[in-house]
């Protein structure tokens, strides 16, 4: 066979060869970018290019023009280069491209888009588009983070970001989706959500449950990478909001009147049930009777042996100031009352509040009142001492001057004995009276007097003077304000109301927070298989009602368009190649054909086999180099099966090469005779009468004939 | 010039010569007679190797025909004229072309290859045809063209696979008739296949009757056809009686 192509023709087959495969990869690669553009170009049109942007802002159609005035001032002062153009609007909702710069298409921009749109007029929310990017939906607060950390390690990932409960991931090029999903994959396959759920109205506290889960779990399967997620599952914000409303609970349970129970012997009272008080009606409690409209019906709160709480759930103690003692009874959920269960006492605490807050205003008042009174008091008093003092200034002069008048009595000077005496009583009437106080000291009254601290009682006036004062700098009017606006503001409910407001609180916290219906752990690395858990757990938590499932801590999902775009390429490889697979058939039987049975017909029957190998290796060549240069990639097709494909198509064709392409064998005998080499034969005589092709047009330049 | 030895050819199991062997001289016309299908063309053909024999030995002045390398054998074949039995003509090429285009290939200028093939076809008288298609000619031309294209390269062996046999009785006469004087003004040696007994005796030096893949009897036509010694001479012998 080798005779057939060593006097020239290889180089011709050679050439033939090189040309097929070139042009077939070109045919194949180009039909499948002609479809892929065409299909590109339509959804290009409808969500921007490839790339160009990143956000997709819906906006009403009504504030459109007022968006993209602000949109392009964002643009313009905070992201230089950023692109912004309108696309469709449907149903009254107008939809902008926003593309970031190169340098802005960060986690930490990504991340903040809510604070950068949000100031956009008639803003709807907005899609992100970015692109190359893989979405994983539902993505686990728990394990986000390491998630973020992990995802953002593997080769081709640009960065991963937050996006609502999912978690975007970039790409650096589009070729990477394929290999990063398959990691990503791997990644989330090591974090499993086991979910215990238990049955509807039975509620447990998730953090003791779940911890109670985690033992189990480690006693049976050993030490495992196990943590209690549940109260993360719904992100910080839903969190806040839950302890908001047990906060709220907790205010509403202290503000309602307070209803404790004491419970016959023999009695078991239980949480939920209702009880039947008659609390201010005139309506007495009848047993086997209903109860009527303005009894107070209670419902247990919580029971400890023989004594409960409860809380009123229908009807008011508001008007009563004092605690009520009343008998307590058992109300069926028709309203029948059966029996009598204890004694309660009921006390109004938000009676009790509002009075203790009129009583603090009152005392204010008075205070300010108080202080100013007593400032003019202790102005009162000094000015008394001040008098004193003077009075006593003179008291000393007028002994003096007594003491002389008596010495010139005695000296007989004096100038009546009646004066004397008139004098002498007015003085010791005085000094009398001045002791009257003091009546137990040893001292004359006029010691007495003198003995006096009125500096120090002057300096006690000055000190009185400074507190008040200082109470009267007090901003006691701020305060009144402040209280009375606190009193103000207590919601005005009755204790029913109350009562219905902590029921619908618990009835939404029973199925969110603590206590709940459902528990969520963690579990990193080897995965448990839940129906093998599930009987275990049942076990463990003695409860054959709770069920068991395994979640994922998110799902890989390409985003819309990567999927299509992603889908696209597919279809264009897998085009690409099925026309490599036609090429290759169509060369081989147009134009191989010919040279197959030329060969089969030189070589004769007892070397066909020859002919069979060479045509199965030629075919295998081409569609395989063609299928690789054209990038083409069939689903399940591997380079091995197209080598195998080949190999087939050419055997096939080399078996009917008479078929498809019959040569003249007497011509050919007839070159043969006339001393032609095979090249010449070939070349003037069996390619020239073979069918238009490439064969025929690539020896034109060498024919003679 | 020609000498064949115990040449074999076999078809899986048919064998179609059998331990054939020849020995012709320079100029000599050996005509090769036998029923359809004992083998003769099939030696014939064994000659320029147009079959590959199985056994046996094919001597041309002195050299080994079989042992030859491909360019030995392309060179011997250019020496050797073929006549077919279908005429064998590129169906493409003009008749002027189909008489040429070996010599040109061959290296011979365009010039001279068109004049002496222009001699040719005046020889077979077809110079007035030289630009037809093969398809717009007769039979009997056509064959002729396959004759011209034979004799273009002065030949030292013409080697004709009964050149008549496709032909229409009317058109058997032109072509004999070039063919009997080629025979007689050329001394070109010719190894002739043919059921024509009247040609046979007419032209032939020797004639080989051939069976079942074998020579069973070899001699002058005189020899041959008037004192058969062979089962077939015999039938030819009833056949010129008749």
């Amino acid at each position: 066979m080798l005779g057939f192509f060593r006097d020239g023709f290889f180089k011709d087959f050679t050439v033939l060869m090189l040309v097929t495969v070139i042009i077939g990869a070109i045919f194949s690669s180009g039909v499948a970018w002609a479809v892929d553009s065409y299909f590109g170009d339509t959804i290009d049109g409808m969500i921007g290019e490839y790339g160009e942007f990143d956000i997709i802002l819906h906006i009403r159609e009504e504030a459109r023009e007022a968006a993209e005035r602000e949109l392009k001032r964002i643009a313009a002062e905070q992201y230089p280069g950023a692109k912004v153009d309108q696309t469709i609007t449907i149903a009254g909702q107008a939809n902008f491209f926003f593309g970031f710069p190169e340098e802005f298409r960060t986690r930490e921009v990504m991340e903040s888009l809510p604070a950068i749109f949000n100031g956009i007029p008639g803003i709807n929310g907005y899609t992100v588009i970015i692109e190359p990017s893989i979405l994983i939906r539902g993505v686990h607060s728990s394990v986000r983070t390491e998630l973020t950390e992990r995802i953002e390690a593997i080769t081709g990932v640009r960065f991963a970001f937050k996006d609502g409960v999912n978690m975007l991931v970039v790409l650096e090029d589009m070729q990477y989706s394929r290999d990063v999903t398959e990691q990503v994959n791997q990644i989330l396959d090591e974090y499993q959500i086991l979910e215990l759920r238990f049955p509807i109205g039975f509620e447990v506290d998730t953090q003791l449950t779940g911890e109670e889960v985690i033992d189990i779990i480690e006693n049976e399967f050993g030490p495992k990478l196990l943590k209690n997620v549940t109260s993360l599952e719904h992100g910080d914000d839903l969190d806040a909001f839950l302890t908001a409303l047990v906060e709220m609970r907790n205010f509403l349970l202290s503000y309602a009147s307070k209803v404790r129970i004491q419970a016959d012997p023999n009695i078991h009272l239980i949480v939920g049930e209702r009880l039947v008080v008659q609390g201010l009606s005139d309506a007495k409690i009848v047993v086997g009777e209903e109860s009527a409209q303005d009894h107070l019906v209670i419902e247990v709160l919580a029971v400890e042996g023989q004594n409960a709480e409860g809380i009123i759930i229908e009807g008011s103690i508001a008007a009563a100031q004092d605690t009520i003692k009343q008998d307590i009874y058992r109300l069926r959920s028709d309203g029948l009352i059966t029996e009598r269960v204890g004694s309660v006492e009921l006390e109004n605490e938000r009676y009790k509040l509002e009075y203790t807050i009129n009583e603090s205003l009152k005392l204010l008042h008075e205070l300010d009142e108080l202080a100013h009174e007593a400032h003019l008091a202790v102005d009162n008093a000094e000015a008394i001492l001040d008098v004193f003092q003077e009075a006593l200034i003179q008291l000393d002069l007028l002994q003096i001057q007594m003491r002389k008048l008596n010495e010139g009595i005695t000296q007989g000077n004096a100038q009546s004995v009646g004066e004397q005496l008139i004098i002498s009583l007015l003085l010791n009437g005085l000094f009398k009276n001045l002791a009257a106080a003091n009546e137990e000291q040893t001292e004359t009254p006029i010691e007495t007097l003198e003995n006096l601290d009125i500096e120090a009682m002057r300096s006690s006036l000055v000190n009185i003077a400074d507190q008040i004062a200082n109470v009267q700098e007090i901003d006691v009017q701020a305060i009144i304000y402040q209280i009375e606006h606190l009193r103000d503001s207590l919601p005005q409910m009755e204790d029913e109301d109350i009562g219905k407001s902590i029921r619908l609180i618990n009835t939404y916290l029973a199925g969110q927070v603590i206590p709940g219906e459902r528990v969520q752990i963690l579990v990193e690395g080897e995965p448990l298989d839940e129906k093998v858990m599930e009987p275990i757990i049942r076990e463990g938590l003695d409860n054959p009602y709770v069920n068991t499932y395994s979640v994922s801590a998110g799902m890989v999902n390409p985003d819309a368009r990567s999927e299509i775009l992603r889908l696209l390429q597919e279809i264009r490889a897998t085009i690409a190649g099925i026309m490599a697979v036609i090429f290759t058939i169509g060369i081989l039987i147009l134009d191989h054909a010919t040279i197959f049975s030329t060969l089969k017909w030189v070589l004769g029957n007892r070397r066909k086999i020859f002919t069979w190998i060479f045509g199965a290796i030629v075919g295998s060549v081409i569609l395989t180099l063609v299928y690789i240069l054209s990038g083409a990639e069939i689903p399940y097709v591997s380079i091995p099966v197209v080598i195998i494909l080949g190999l087939m198509i050419g055997f096939i064709v080399v078996v009917m090469a008479e078929k498809f392409s019959p040569v003249d064998r007497n011509e050919i005998m007839a070159g043969q005779a006339l001393g032609l080499s095979n090249v010449q034969i070939m070349r003037e005589i069996v390619i020239p009468a073979s069918r238009p092709g490439l064969m025929n047009l690539l020896n034109r330049w060498k024919q003679q004939f | 010039m020609l000498e064949i030895k115990n040449l074999s050819k076999s078809y899986g199991k048919l064998k179609a010569v059998d331990g054939v062997d020849m020995k012709i001289s320079r100029g000599e016309t050996v005509v090769i007679m036998g029923p359809s299908g004992c083998g003769k063309s099939t030696t014939i053909r064994c000659i320029n190797r147009l079959t590959e024999p199985d056994t046996g030995e094919i001597i041309v002045e002195g050299k080994n025909i079989l042992e030859l390398s491909d360019k030995e054998l392309l060179k011997f074949r250019r020496k050797v004229g073929y006549v077919f039995q279908h005429f064998n003509l590129i169906a493409r090429l003009s008749v002027l072309d189909n008489v040429m285009f070996h010599l040109v290939l061959a290296g011979l200028d365009r010039q001279e290859a068109t004049a002496r093939a222009q001699l040719a076809l005046a020889k077979v008288g077809l110079a007035n045809e030289w630009n037809k298609r093969p398809g717009n000619l007769s039979g009997g031309q056509q064959q002729r063209v396959g004759i011209a294209r034979a004799l273009v390269g002065n030949p030292e062996l013409m080697l004709w696979d009964e050149p008549t046999a496709s032909l229409d009785p009317i058109l058997v006469r032109e072509v004999l008739d070039v063919m009997e004087e080629l025979v007689q003004t050329t001394k070109t040696t010719m190894v002739i296949v043919t059921h024509e007994v009247s040609f046979a005796s007419k032209v032939a030096d020797r004639i080989l009757l051939m069976d079942k893949g074998k020579i069973v009897e070899a001699g002058t036509p005189a020899e041959v056809f008037g004192n058969p010694q062979s089962e077939i001479g015999i039938k030819y012998q009833r056949l010129i009686a008749s």
